[in-house]
């Protein structure tokens, strides 16, 4: 690989890493039959559209930029795909789709870890933080209580804030990178916590409570003139139908859902979701 | 886990020494770590990261020493659904790893 475009490369990825604008890497896995790509050549696509690098033929950088834009863009993001490509640009995330002699590249999207905001360090609070670090979450918990919200309670978070709830959630900035988990204490805290989160654009917003409870929650909301598409987009009662009781049970059933949202899942039952994968496979 | 990987390549890019890493490209079936799994592979044969412990581990190990070698990038298809030696593999997918040269 040129020595340029790799100094680059490792720079602007440890970039996005860090919490920079995301960017998209393909690179050349598989050259094509009879071969016309160079594996390991790299084109590199920041979120504005601009690019480094490229693999010699005009159309494929083209389509792979717009491509790119397009996953940058997207949500929940896909962070690997593989791309058939023919030497006219066309270009395919599905096998079955490409055509004799393609060429396969490798689409990697870099961005910051995702980020997840609880409010409330109870028992709930610590556990929804415990699992969502080993889930690879940059952890953010809030509470207005010091017993609750400290280093020696939460070690795995990377911010914890004490203070009043909705003064320390407007002092973050919120993208879809962001899933906030409403577990406070109270209903009246989570009703707080809710409107000071729920027009911002984040990935997930989740709220714990009861049906009835929360539903009074979201009726407060709606007679106070949220709307109506912000108040659908609130997980509440939070979390997978898993018959969770104990917190950690609880979190488990949070976390599910989140993972589930982002990675595209249905949460159904992999044994029965083989069963019809099978049955899918003897059609093709 | 991500950082990590990318410090050492810069740290390594600057002081002159190679490194090889391999990202699971993708994956059918079942497999130890998902597409996007990366392994750094150092010049002694240590390494960072895992691309799935026992399951094919070894033999993308294998290739990218070579790569580290020869310079050429690889794409390594681990199928760990075939048993071997009368052992079953527990893992049960195919998964390709692309293995570069990420230093000069």
């Amino acid at each position: 690989m040129d020595t340029n475009i790799q100094t680059v490369l490792v720079d602007e990825i440890e970039g996005a890493l860090g919490g920079g604008p995301p960017i998209a890497v393909a690179t050349v896995t598989g050259s094509g039959d009879p071969p016309w790509l160079i594996p390991g050549d790299k084109l590199l696509i920041r979120s504005d559209g601009t690019y480094v690098g490229g693999f010699g033929y005009e159309e494929i950088d083209t389509a792979m930029i717009k491509l790119a834009k397009q996953s940058l863009t997207g949500f929940p993001r896909i962070s690997i795909e593989t791309i058939y490509v023919s030497s006219d640009g066309h270009a395919t995330n599905r096998r079955y789709q490409s055509r004799l002699g393609d060429a396969e590249l490798m689409v990697q999207i870099w961005e910051a870890p995702a980020r997840l905001i609880v409010v409330g360090g109870g028992h709930v609070g610590l556990a929804v933080a415990t699992f969502g670090e080993k889930l690879d979450f940059a952890v953010t918990l809030i509470d207005d209580r010091e017993d609750f919200a400290n280093r020696e309670r939460f070690p795995m978070a990377e911010q914890v804030l004490v203070g009043d709830i909705e003064e320390q959630l407007n002092s973050l900035v919120f993208d879809q990178s962001a899933h906030v988990v409403l577990v406070s204490r109270g209903h009246l805290q989570d009703e707080r916590a809710l409107k000071a989160v729920i027009r911002e654009p984040v990935g997930y917003l989740g709220m714990i409570g009861s049906q009835r409870r929360t539903q009074t929650v979201l009726t407060h909301l709606a007679e106070e003139g949220y709307d109506q598409i912000d108040l659908e987009k609130v997980s509440t009662p939070v979390g997978l139908d898993i018959g969770a009781e104990t917190p950690e049970e609880i979190a488990l059933s949070i976390l599910a859902e989140i993972v589930m949202l982002r990675r595209g899942g249905n949460g159904g039952r992999m044994g029965r979701r083989m069963q019809l994968e099978v049955g899918e496979d003897l059609k093709n | 886990m991500s950082s990590e990987i990318f410090r050492e390549i810069r740290e390594a890019s600057e002081a002159g020494e190679p490194r090889v890493l391999a990202t699971v490209a993708r994956t059918r079936g079942s497999t130890p770590r998902k597409a996007g799994a990366t392994m750094l592979l150092r010049p002694d044969g240590t390494f960072q990261g895992t691309i799935g412990g026992g399951c094919g581990e070894a033999e993308v190990w294998q290739d990218a020493m070579d790569t580290m070698a020869d310079g050429t990038p690889r794409l390594t298809v681990v199928d760990l659904t075939e048993p071997i030696d009368g052992d079953d593999k527990i893992c049960g997918g195919i998964m390709e790893v692309f293995v570069e040269r990420v230093t000069e």
